[in-house]
């Protein structure tokens, strides 16, 4: 490659939150660019399971389009946890949001934005939104929303088995916590290489037509996160609720993805966000799973475009 | 020889013109040039004078003064075997450790008195009528009977060929040529290269930088370092029963040399090795793909084995990233690489090694026909018992050709030259010899040796390529055996392989 070849700019960067956790992250594009897009990852996930979609917008960002924002949640990836993380019960979806807040601040500073979440990312947009509803409107200029739930994940028990989860759940996430060393070997017995390994993520997280190849990479980014990541952030999950306090994401355009046989954020979740979000754009897409990110890509992208399209066309205007 | 030459360096004998004349010039004030000038002063040998072109003893150990710098080999066993120090405050010694020790070693056997500091050779002629050596540096001109070349072989840094590196706008260091003036705080550093300086400087920089890039061509195998700090009361056995760390050290010389049997001998020996350093790496390294890329795919000891326990925390740092594809080009402000990323760069670390197989020395050498070192080396390193060369008479190679060591003590490899070095100076004054030189004929014998004895070690088979081949891909940096196999070469003057002349009459020769 000689001088003059174009190419794309990325810095790694580590972001200090309010409460000490770093959070790795990754710049694409020049700072000239338009718009900014930041990119939340789910649970037991890291930026690497935006790759697929992030790969098709690979031109945008050489053209100087785009500058693109990716980042590992606290306790997932190359991130840390706070000091006060230590209390797995200090852990909250609500956290995220500021965290998402911190990345804005120290990466985004200036400009429009577009924020993508997918699964607990979405979540961490909703939290984002009702903590610091002045960031929407000019500054955040459009959200999409992917295989997410503003709440009712942990709906109040209605049998007794279910009661009985409900009062468990935090002595075995204390338990999980606590032996995670040997959890940790058990999962090793068992790695994505292990066809039994992909059937079960198979079974959980994609739909009809996902490829062996997916699974395959799905699973290992699952795989390297940690016990305490799962263990901790399960119950925050539980207790997320939004749905009250979407206002601020009502303010910008929204685009809402989800797969039609999608078991841990079930199409109702979707159905209701866009309920709660009149102006917002549903799209169910069939044979497809939780994983919508690598199962249809090309689907993400398009959605992402017309929500980065958008927001720059009111920068002109 | 005059006291004012010794306490001024700049009253050098150029100001006057006159050459010093001296028995023996020592090139280098490092490991090896202070152990050669303690034994000869150990023996009542005075007459020398030893050059350094830096203003301080040390040599590798006073240049490599990165962050982190430290040694791969336990102190107990990485010193001097006469000069014990109980003192060591870790098991692992930090460079300011050892230079502190080598100061106080040359300081306690009065090398001080001899040295030039601020000399560095920059020119040194056999004069085959005057049976001396004419040495030319940069505080003046001296000439030697016996020339002994101690300069080093991770002496000269070596810098990349990179397009634009020259028009960086920011700063460009080698990690062998530390600004400790220049705070890395806040910046965006990039390191070059991930050899045994990278791993150590690389976790010692990472927490105070804005983001830490480091640029990866192969990666190299590493093993957990047994790093601990020495207890007080092993400092004070040490001190009351010497014999107890004699048999410490003796313990680690004899632990590390089996490492040779996998290395040298029979590489499945390697396996239990490699399967450590792969546990560490899983251990410490979760994201798949950085444990992919971390993963060398040569055998293990073909390069260098490391020892880090954060060199891979570091890595997977929240701020740093380690990059791949190669480096395309270096811009004024950024780095760019062959998959078309650039990224923007403060610092610019390179960690990228030493003139190791074509020492800058051998092309100031030049021996009885003229010809240099470097120039009689071009198809390779060949020497005596890594020693001496024939057509270059009176003229000794500590850190040589074929005595490098990758597993142990570099000093126990040094301290066996020194020995050689001295009983052939011994040799001539018994024999009343004006000039020793080695025969072609023994040369040839011991590269057949070095090639014999390096076939099928790791070092050839191992499937890299490292900086122990030459461009020939020859082994000629490294002893292909057990050490204490050199050890045993090296006891004695192999005098058959000598042809001397007598100082009475110089035109007839006496062979053994």
């Amino acid at each position: 490659m000689s001088v003059g070849t174009p190419t794309r700019q990325r810095r790694t960067a580590a972001v200090r939150t309010d409460d000490g956790a770093l959070l790795h992250a990754t710049v694409d594009g020049s700072d000239d660019a338009p718009v900014t897009l930041v990119l939340a990852h789910g649970w037991t996930l890291s930026q690497a399971s935006w790759d697929d979609p992030v790969g098709l917008l690979v031109p945008r960002v050489a053209a100087g389009e785009l500058r693109l924002v990716r980042y590992d949640q606290r306790g997932h990836g190359r991130s840390t946890w706070a000091p006060g993380d230590d209390d797995p019960a200090a852990v909250t979806i609500d956290r995220l949001g500021l965290d998402m807040g911190c990345v804005l601040d120290k990466l985004a500073p200036r400009g429009p934005v577009v924020v993508a979440g997918h699964s607990m990312g979405g979540m961490t947009i909703m939290c984002l939104a009702a903590a610091r509803p002045e960031l929407f409107g000019d500054r955040v200029r459009g959200a999409l929303l992917v295989s997410t739930s503003a709440g009712d994940l942990a709906p109040e028990p209605r049998t007794p088995a279910e009661e009985v989860v409900r009062r468990l759940t935090p002595g075995l996430v204390t338990a999980a916590l606590g032996g995670a060393r040997v959890v940790e070997r058990l999962r090793r017995l068992t790695p994505p290489s292990s066809r039994w390994h992909r059937r079960v993520v198979r079974g959980l997280l994609y739909g009809a037509d996902a490829t062996e190849e997916m699974v395959r990479a799905g699973a290992e980014i699952m795989h390297a996160s940690t016990v305490r990541s799962f263990a901790v952030f399960y119950p925050a999950l539980g207790g997320h609720d939004k749905r009250t306090e979407l206002a601020a994401l009502a303010r910008v355009p929204v685009e809402v993805l989800v797969g039609s046989s999608d078991a841990l954020t079930p199409v109702r979740h979707s159905r209701h966000l866009a309920e709660a979000l009149p102006e917002a754009v549903l799209h169910v897409e069939p044979r497809t799973g939780h994983m919508l990110l690598q199962e249809r890509p090309h689907l993400v992208l398009e959605a992402l475009g017309r929500l980065l399209d958008a927001a720059v066309d009111r920068v002109a205007a | 020889m005059t006291s004012t030459i010794e306490t001024q360096p700049s009253a050098s004998p150029a100001a006057s013109g006159t050459p010093r004349t001296v028995r023996v010039a020592v090139i280098g004030t490092g490991f090896a040039g202070l152990g050669m000038a303690i034994a000869l002063l150990r023996r009542g040998e005075d007459d020398l004078v030893l050059l350094e072109r830096a203003d301080d003893v040390g040599g590798t150990w006073r240049d490599n003064a990165y962050p982190g710098a430290a040694c791969d080999v336990q102190s107990n066993l990485y010193s001097f075997s006469f000069a014990p120090n109980p003192d060591w405050p870790r098991s692992y010694s930090e460079q300011p450790e050892i230079q502190a020790y080598l100061q106080a070693t040359a300081d306690r056997y009065g090398v001080r008195d001899k040295c030039v500091f601020g000399a560095e050779v920059t020119g040194a002629r056999w004069d085959d009528a005057a049976g001396q050596w004419a040495v030319t540096t940069t505080a003046g001109e001296f000439r030697a009977t016996v020339l002994v070349s101690a300069a080093g072989a991770l002496a000269d840094p070596t810098y990349p060929d990179i397009p634009g590196l020259d028009s960086f706008a920011g700063t460009v260091m080698h990690s062998a040529r530390w600004d400790a003036g220049h705070d890395l705080t806040g910046e965006r550093v990039a390191v070059i290269g991930t050899g045994a300086s990278a791993i150590q400087l690389v976790p010692a920089i990472q927490p105070r930088v804005d983001s830490l890039a480091v640029y990866q061509r192969t990666p190299p195998w590493i093993v957990p370092r047994t790093d601990h700090p020495v207890k007080p009361w092993v400092q004070r056995l040490y001190r009351w029963l010497p014999g107890f760390q004699k048999l410490v050290r003796a313990v680690l010389y004899v632990v590390r040399e089996l490492l040779v049997v996998g290395m040298a001998k029979h590489r499945r020996f390697l396996r239990p090795v490699g399967r450590v350093a792969r546990a560490h790496l899983a251990r410490q390294v979760r994201d798949p793909r950085l444990r992919e890329a971390l993963t060398p795919d040569y055998t293990i000891g073909c390069k260098r084995i490391l020892i880090s326990n954060d060199y891979y925390p570091a890595v997977a740092a929240p701020n740093a990233e380690l990059v791949t594809a190669g480096i395309a080009e270096v811009r004024p402000t950024s780095i760019v690489t062959r998959d078309g990323l650039e990224r923007p760069t403060d610092t610019i670390v390179l960690a990228t090694g030493f003139h190791v197989t074509d020492l800058p020395i051998a092309e100031r050498i030049a021996g009885r026909d003229g010809r240099t070192l470097a120039e009689v080396w071009a198809d390779g390193m060949v020497s005596n018992r890594s020693t001496t060369v024939a057509g270059f008479p009176n003229l000794f190679l500590l850190v040589g050709p074929n005595v490098g060591v990758g597993h142990t003590s570099m000093v126990y490899m040094i301290e066996s030259q020194i020995a050689y070095v001295d009983d052939a100076l011994q040799t001539m004054a018994a024999e009343g010899l004006a000039v020793l030189e080695t025969t072609p004929e023994a040369q040839r014998a011991y590269r057949d040796l070095i090639a014999a004895r390096s076939r099928g070690t790791v070092w050839l088979a191992g499937g890299c390529a490292s900086w122990y081949l030459d461009r020939h891909g020859h082994n000629t940096t490294l002893w292909p055996d057990f050490t204490f196999r050199f050890r045993r070469m090296t006891r004695r003057l192999d005098r058959e392989n000598y042809v001397g002349t007598p100082a009475a009459d110089r035109s007839s020769e006496v062979a053994a």
